[in-house]
């Protein structure tokens, strides 16, 4: 390749060399580079004393995923309820820490005995952005279309699993709303304060009167909360400004009146690297979605973590009730007591997330800690229960039973870093008691795909629900609704009508000492008795953010409220 | 010549129509129901059958396969592709949004990439050391081999964080162009690069150019005045594939600069089986695609006086 005097001066062409070193010195360079770069200094960041909370900024705030459309009620993923949370209120507010129901924009209530009939007594000051009132009509346009949906405006009917069995909503009074139930719904009173995804935050009726197309348009999405839409620009960020004149946080959270920042950015940052290093460079006060690998050195350079496990059930391993192996009750015992739980919270898991103890997470009201019993590590007595069954050792080490060998087929979600090498880890634990644990560990829509078969494919399906109600439990598990673990008269050794009517209770009562009971004996049968579900660990959510910034609320659902954030710098 | 021209056009229509038709037929060989993919993944199994049927009906997707085709079809003659599912606006309007973004990003990049690629062919060229010339041609294969995300990070750990020139995410003006511009702009700068050198090399070679020596030409007139126009040729051939990196690499360096388009949105309509977004776009795609190969195939008959003459005898 030389033109031509060259070649005639040259006799031998020589080139074969110079590729090599150009690669190699491209190759040192970005490794040196990389190398550099990730040796954090150590950086001090402003050191600010929490006092009184300053009035006025805007907090840049980034999270990976992005809200598809401004309609709260419409929204199921976490960038759509967690902004929604924000420009909508409930009827109810329920205490992250003791799970009680407390008031926000109902003041108070009450139910009758049979749980079909909840009378609301609304607040008489709250006004929607655009000035008009709240009262009982609202709340009756809202669940109205948020149950039965509207097909010539194109709103889907995002309400109808949260309130099952919805009749209507009566008015007796401006400020009186009776929701009425074909059956009884005791977690109705809990889904009223519901903040995840579908949420039925309410809307003004002019909004409510808009197709879903005209609600892309964020200024006629109108609500109550604490802020209003600025703009919303899709997978990019939306903007939220103050709601003037607000003056309805919920009374236990003792704000008075309106927000303390003007303006709340949502960036979407889908990379985690470049989340984490706009925050150290300081381009972004606070990001959800920290990796567990990011938490120690962002700590370290002085950001605060803050995080709170999700509410409802652990991520779990529903266990086929009625397919070979799992239908013997052995394996599924083994399956609880065959792996080790300290190596997973010491190799997978950080401060952030625990190691589940129930099917529950701790932060559910009902929740009984079953470590000592069931959810143990136990690998002798998961053997010995094993040898009891038939199950022989093979000579691969998997046992056998009538030429059958045990080999038990898992479906997960690879959405949450921590659950692929949790579940390798299980694996590895449980074949030295002699199962054989197949995973399949793929994104949501694969995962949906293959949920459908799930009843005849899947011996373990591993997945979470957020809740905070032991409700979910019925929800999740009940042989007419979830069935969870496939309990059919198929299901050997298993009372279809005794799961029915244990679950079931938790819909039947609110009276707490009662439901706690309900509670501990739906986690009896579900953890002990007939050993259907093997609890792996809590999840959390995760927020780092910088020390000038305070006030960060977690809710019920783990979503955060930032009626009450404000920044020291005031900027 | 209205033969050759109607058999081009002919051409990127049926392309266009295929690449419609197959995108649908996937989207639905797919393992995926559609309507499953409008709920929560925790809540599927729970949802009582008439929402579904609700829901299922309210997008058309009850209806038998052919008849879904044939509407779609009938609907994207007139310009209308539908509403897209998970967020309910018309597909045209949400495609609409994005476009400018990408279109931005990938004719900056594109430009660049022809500057990085005409800059390393010359200097290629024209270098009279030998190790200097083998170490410019070995360039392009090392552009190419650099993975976009990895250099997107590595030039935001340096340029953005640990400097502060540059904004890390979003668009702010043109200052936030620069690095998703160069990071997209290396690796499509590679097979035109690799391209350029070797006609460049061929061209030199030639009888005309021993002509152009023997009449006392400088190394750098003859560059300028015959080389370049005769080894700039053959890039245009490469347009369709150049077009395709830019897409594909849009995907990424939109993720990892936080930006909006085409690209991105394509990955979270294909994610979430947005079937009539997905078929917008790849309509859109399979449209340029078709579009540049057209004029490309228009414009060599100008460029190349050999060609006009062989398409005005036969």
């Amino acid at each position: 390749m030389s033109d031509l005097r060259t070649a005639i001066e040259r006799a031998t062409p020589r080139r074969k060399r110079w590729p090599w070193v150009a690669a190699a010195v491209a190759v040192l360079l970005v490794a040196g580079g990389g190398f550099a770069l990730t040796r954090g200094d150590a950086s001090t960041g402003r050191s600010a004393t929490a006092g009184a909370p300053v009035r006025g900024g805007t907090l840049q705030f980034a999270l990976i995923d992005y809200q598809r459309s401004p309609d709260p009620q419409w929204g199921t993923n976490y960038a759509e309820s967690l902004i929604g949370n924000n420009i909508t209120d409930k009827l109810t507010w329920q205490d992250p820490d003791t799970g009680e129901i407390t008031p926000w924009l109902a003041e108070s209530w009450e139910y009758n005995k049979d749980l079909t009939e909840f009378t609301f007594h609304l607040r008489k000051d709250v006004t929607f952005s655009d000035g008009s009132p709240f009262d009982s009509e609202v709340v009756k346009a809202n669940f109205d279309q948020y149950v039965h949906g509207d097909e010539k405006l194109g709103i889907n009917p995002n309400g109808a699993i949260l309130l099952p069995g919805y009749i209507e909503t009566l008015t007796p009074d401006r400020y009186t709303a009776v929701v009425r139930f074909e059956k009884p719904l005791a977690s109705f009173l809990q889904a009223s304060s519901f903040t995840a995804n579908a949420q039925p935050g309410f809307l003004s009726l002019s909004t409510l009167k808009l197709s879903a197309e005209e609600r892309t348009d964020p200024k006629k999405v109108i609500g109550t909360g604490p802020f209003v839409y600025e703009s919303w620009q899709p997978q990019v960020k939306t903007v939220l400004v103050r709601r003037k004149g607000y003056n309805w946080a919920p009374p236990a959270l003792k704000h008075k009146g309106e927000a303390y920042l003007d303006r709340i950015v949502f960036n979407t940052i889908p990379e985690a690297s470049v989340r984490t290093g706009s925050l150290t460079s300081g381009a972004i006060d606070a990001t959800l979605d920290v990796g567990t690998t990011d938490e120690k050195p962002l700590a370290e350079q002085g950001f605060k973590i803050i995080y709170r496990g999700v509410s409802g059930t652990s991520i779990f391993f529903n266990l086929n009730s009625q397919l070979f192996p799992t239908d013997d009750i052995a394996v599924r015992r083994a399956i609880q007591l065959g792996w080790d739980r300290e190596a997973v919270r010491k190799t997978v898991l950080t401060d952030s997330y625990s190691v589940a103890t129930s099917v529950l997470a701790p932060s559910v009201p009902g929740y009984v800690d079953y470590s000592g019993t069931v959810l143990r590590y136990d690998p002798e007595k998961a053997g010995r229960l094993l040898d009891e069954a038939g199950w022989k050792e093979g000579p691969d080490g998997i046992r056998v039973k009538d030429g059958k060998k045990l080999v038990v087929k898992l479906l997960g979600i690879s959405n949450l870093v921590a659950n692929k090498p949790a579940y390798e880890s299980i694996q590895q634990d449980l074949k030295k008691i002699g199962i054989d644990l197949r995973l399949t560990v793929v994104p949501i829509p694969d995962y949906t795909a293959l949920l459908t078969k799930a009843k005849t494919d899947w011996n373990i399906v591993a997945a979470n629900r957020s809740r905070n109600d032991p409700a979910v439990l019925n929800l999740q598990y009940g042989p007419a609704l979830g069935n969870g673990s496939y309990v059919t008269k198929d299901s050997p050794g298993i009372d279809v009508d005794e799961v029915t009517r244990t679950l079931g209770a938790l819909e039947l009562t609110l009276d707490p000492a009662t439901r706690k009971q309900y509670a501990k004996a739906a986690q009896d049968l579900l953890l002990d008795k007939y050993a259907l579900v093997n609890p792996v660990y809590n999840p959390s959510q995760v927020i780092a953010h910088a020390d000038y910034v305070h006030g960060i609320i977690f809710d019920a659902q783990s979503r955060n409220h930032f009626v009450d954030t404000w920044k020291s710098n005031g900027k | 010549m209205l033969r050759y021209l109607a058999l081009k056009t002919g051409r990127a229509l049926f392309v266009v129509w295929a690449a419609f038709t197959l995108t649908f037929v996937l989207l639905f060989v797919l393992p995926a129901d559609p309507v499953d993919l409008l709920f929560d993944p925790a809540e599927v199994n729970t949802v009582p059958p008439e929402v579904r049927e609700q829901v299922a009906a309210s997008y058309g997707f009850d209806r038998p396969l052919i008849l879904q085709y044939l509407a779609r079809l009938g609907h994207a003659l007139s310009g209308d592709f539908g509403t897209s599912v998970q967020s309910g606006r018309p597909v045209v309007a949400t495609i609409l949004d994005v476009l400018p973004s990408t279109l931005l990003l990938a004719a900056g990049a594109l430009a660049l990439a022809l500057v990085i690629a005409f800059v390393i062919a010359l200097a290629a060229t024209s270098a009279r050391r030998a190790w200097l010339r083998d170490l410019l041609e070995a360039l392009p294969s090392g552009a190419v081999s650099v993975p976009v995300f990895l250099s997107g990070i590595l030039m935001l750990q340096i340029f953005s964080f640990r400097l502060g020139w540059f904004p890390a995410f979003g668009d702010t003006g043109a200052r936030s162009l620069v690095l998703p511009l160069i990071t997209l702009a290396i690796p499509v700068s590679g097979p035109i690069a690799q391209l350029l050198v070797r006609s460049f090399a061929t061209e030199f070679r030639s009888g005309y150019v021993t002509t152009s020596w023997a009449k006392g030409a400088t190394r750098g007139g003859i560059i300028v005045r015959d080389v370049f126009r005769n080894a700039g040729l053959p890039a245009l051939t490469i347009a369709g594939i150049t077009f395709g990196n830019l897409i594909a690499g849009s995907v990424i360096t939109e993720t990892v600069f936080a930006r909006q388009g085409v690209g991105r949105m394509t990955q979270a309509a294909i994610n979430t089986l947005d079937v009539p977004l997905v078929q917008g776009t790849v309509v859109l795609v399979a449209a340029g695609f078709a579009l540049i190969n057209l004029i490309v195939d228009l414009i060599y008959p100008l460029l190349d006086p050999r060609l006009r003459a062989a398409l005005a005898a036969g």
